[in-house]
């Protein structure tokens, strides 16, 4: 028997061994396997070749870029680093229609600003999941979510009552449980009159608390923490073991109230602040707050346990949690390091009372008992990115460079210039549980020189580098508008965005066909249930006129208009002139303006949005009967 | 005529009867069907026609928005009496070759035969007169001045910016697999 199986195993297996062989011989290429070691993306590949991304082809990462004082965000594709698209958040964007439209101008209440400074794309299990990305405004104290199926702010929160200035929002928790607005001015609650003499008694500092609804769609403000009058500045959430709770950099604990730049820059530590939301979340729901302006504030000294300090480098800027969730790292932005702190050690200083002392009621940690490393980085060390190799990368504002350290041994590893100053980096799935570790964009504050001159003002840059190998490289520097201040970089097939809204007839205020628009008369008020379609507009299916209105002067008029395209990238846009009403109207969507016609006479209307060749044809009549 | 007098051997009443599935199973795929390509639209716009509804009636809005530029009438399911008329017919037909592989009398057979070479030439014919009634009677008044046309039922033309391509589909070669089936029973075994 054992002869017999000897007799066809041996040569079977010997053949296929022989085979094997010459298959790795002939057909595989050791040279494309040693780069792929040494850099995932080629490291013979030149610069140009690595964001060269031919027309057609698509790019491998969406880049969500706050765009700070513009009120918006910029999209771009990475690696090619091309700009996609605008989506208008705080600001009117009337290529969009944003702003003039019901919704977005009930979203968008009174205000015609904003200050857009971070974005966070939601998370699940503390992996970006691409379905919805938020926002902050700093300058009115509002939250925004953005729907990622079609790129459009749907929801607007604010302005937050309490707030002043949520410059560290927004970041969210592992399962997108909150957003996190902490602020960045201490005024008195609710704007109330109070001198700066009285800063220290009647000023504070607040971190709002806002959950989404996925499935509506809506965001509200869950709870408060009333804080010191200090400034808080960013923040990050613990992830993995760290999961339950937060932390947050905060300058200005010298509770300076005029001439800032001085002011706050004595005190030789700052602090970060510790705080355990889910804690925080049991005992609000027990009933531990007061209600101020209609929120619910939770007090850490009259509540202790939940909130904690720990001592950092002078005036710090960015705090952020390490992809595995053991450490947080630090820097202050006067002093040259970055320190890395460990979450363990944290919890244990915590449950052993391991305090220094006191500060305005909350226990400060002692600073030895929590430190892991600290790293001579540079100059100006501001925020920090990773890789998922456990190594860790950090912008350096005055050396404007880009350090990168091992997190475990402290070592720097390499260091690389930008041009001028850089503010935020972001990293491939940066602030996820698993870095890709392939790319990194530094976000330039200050870009002289860079790019042809278009006068004093110069514009600002997005510098992609690639950190797949040992040592940086400097790939693509890309112009913005001012100021593209935080990024995130998301996988792009997590993205999953629709390209026709669905045909829903039950949609209120919907007209799905030609013969079914209609205008219908209240008194003095005109609803006008419109249809555009390719290449033209019907109000009133049954009138001679069909793309024509008539209504009385002083009427108070509505145009509901559904895009009965349903059909990829055929967008409408309606426009009257004069009368300075505009909305755009997707594939299959259903969107309406409102205005009183106060001024008598004829205005055409007509599609703003190129829709086919007889788009110059679309067009309409509004005619305002005089009183 | 012998044929009419005749009767089946074993073979030709089961030929009869997978005739008679065919014909049911035909009811579910598409019998005929249109693609029209353009640059705008590379990934083709798509008409499929089954005998008892019209599929991608997303694809169906778009062709009619399209297709109002030279002044072409809507396409509507609801307008083709026949989707309700045919699978009634073929469930007949289907009956009706049962018939013949129960009694193995070939003059049922025959009858099959006879009127489904009639249905065919109508159904041939259906097909036609909607594609001449959509081609020839273009709106005069519409954007684009076209000239009326018949696209043909199996093959290709060219309309402004598309290329269209037609024929059957999967269910019209099971019925006319199932048709050739009854002919080869009724050719090569009877008796």
């Amino acid at each position: 028997m054992n002869g017999v199986k000897k007799g066809w195993f041996t040569p079977l297996i010997s053949g296929l061994l022989v085979g094997v062989l010459i298959a790795v011989v002939f057909f595989v290429n050791f040279k494309q396997l040693n780069s792929a070691n040494n850099s995932k993306l080629g490291a013979n590949e030149s610069a140009a070749e690595k964001t060269y991304v031919p027309p057609g082809k698509l790019d491998t990462y969406y880049l969500f870029a706050s765009g700070g004082h513009s009120g918006n965000v910029f999209v771009y594709g990475v690696p090619s680093m091309r700009r996609i698209r605008t989506i208008p958040v705080f600001t009117p964007e009337s290529a969009a229609g944003y702003g003039w439209t019901t919704e977005s101008k009930k979203m968008l209440g009174k205000f015609t600003w904003g200050d857009l400074h971070h974005v966070a794309i939601s998370e699940t299990k503390g992996e970006y999941d691409g379905r919805t990305l938020f926002a902050t405004d700093i300058q009115n104290n509002r939250a925004a979510a953005i729907d990622l199926k079609t790129f459009k702010t749907v929801d607007i929160l604010g302005p937050i009552a309490n707030l002043n200035g949520p410059h560290c929002a927004a970041f969210v928790t592992p399962n997108s449980e909150y957003i996190f607005l902490p602020t960045r001015f201490s005024a008195p609650i609710g704007h109330e009159y109070a001198d700066v003499s009285q800063f220290k008694e009647k000023y504070k500092g607040v971190m709002g608390a806002v959950q989404y609804d996925f499935n509506k769609k809506k965001l509200h403000l869950a709870w408060e923490v009333m804080l010191p009058p200090w400034s808080y500045d960013l923040s990050d959430a613990g992830k993995k073991s760290s999961d339950g709770w937060g932390v947050m950099s905060t300058y200005n604990t010298e509770e300076a109230n005029t001439t800032l730049e001085v002011g706050a820059s004595q005190n030789d530590r700052d602090y970060l602040v510790i705080f355990n939301w889910k804690g925080i979340e049991k005992e609000v729901a027990k009933g531990s707050y007061s209600v101020i302006n209609g929120a619910k504030m939770f007090d850490p000294v009259k509540t202790p346990g939940y909130v904690f300090l720990v001592p950092v480098a002078k005036s710090p800027h960015g705090v952020d949690v390490t992809p595995d969730g053991k450490y947080y790292i630090s820097s202050g932005k006067l002093s040259p390091t970055a320190t890395i702190y460990d979450w363990e050690k944290t919890f244990k200083a915590i449950k052993n009372k391991d305090f220094q002392g006191e500060a305005k009621g909350l226990p400060v940690i002692k600073y030895e008992s929590v430190r892991h490393k600290e790293v001579e980085v540079g100059l100006g060390p501001l925020h920090t990115q990773f890789d998922g190799r456990g190594n860790a990368y950090t912008t350096l504002f005055i050396d404007s460079a880009i350090t990168k350290f091992n997190i475990k041994t402290g070592k720097v590893i390499d260091k690389i210039p930008v041009q001028y100053s850089p503010g935020h980096a972001a990293a491939a799935e940066g602030d996820s549980v698993s870095p890709d570790g392939n790319y990194l964009v530094a976000l330039n504050k200050l870009s002289k020189d860079s790019y042809l001159s278009v006068g004093p003002s110069h514009p600002e840059s997005l510098q992609l580098i690639d950190i797949s190998g040992e040592k940086m490289k400097m790939l693509y520097s890309a112009p913005a508008d001012p100021e593209p201040h935080y990024a995130q970089m998301v996988k792009a097939d997590k993205i999953k965005t629709i390209e026709v809204y669905p045909k829903d007839t039950k949609r209120p205020n919907s007209v799905w066909k030609e013969k079914d628009a209609h205008i219908v008369r209240h008194g003095n008020k005109v609803d006008v249930y419109g249809i555009a379609v390719r290449s033209h507009f019907v109000f009133d299916a049954k009138s001679k006129t069909p793309d024509v209105v008539h209504v009385n002067q002083g009427d108070k008029v509505t145009f509901y208009i559904t895009n009965i395209d349903l059909d990829e990238d055929i967008t409408h846009g309606l426009g009257i002139t004069s009368y300075n009403e505009n909305m755009e109207i997707q594939p299959g969507e259903t969107n309406s303006f409102e205005f009183t016609a106060d001024q008598s006479g004829v205005f055409p209307l007509a599609c703003t949005n190129f829709c086919s060749a007889l788009h110059q044809e679309m067009t309409g009549y509004l005619l305002v009967k005089p009183k | 005529m012998r044929i009419w007098k005749s009767s089946l051997y074993p073979i030709g009443k089961i030929l009869f009867a997978v005739a008679a599935a065919l014909l049911i199973i035909s009811i579910f795929f598409p019998w005929w069907g249109m693609t029209l390509v353009a640059p705008q639209y590379p990934e083709g716009l798509h008409l499929v026609v089954y005998p008892t509804k019209l599929e991608n009636m997303n694809d169906l809005d778009i062709l009619n928005t399209l297709n109002h530029y030279i002044g072409m009438k809507e396409v509507n399911g609801k307008d083709f009496a026949e989707l309700k008329i045919i699978p009634i017919v073929l469930i007949a037909f289907a009956i009706l070759s049962l018939l013949v592989t129960f009694t193995g009398k070939m003059k049922y057979g025959v009858i099959v035969l006879g009127l489904l070479c009639i249905a065919g030439v109508l159904g041939l014919y259906d097909i036609y007169h909607w594609l001449s009634d959509f081609g020839m009677h273009l709106d005069p008044k519409a954007p684009i001045d076209y000239k009326p046309f018949i696209p043909p039922m199996v093959g290709e033309n060219q309309i402004a910016n598309f290329h269209t391509t037609m024929g059957f589909k999967l269910g019209a070669y099971l019925l006319g697999l199932s048709f050739m089936l009854m002919v080869i029973a009724a050719w090569r075994f009877r008796k």
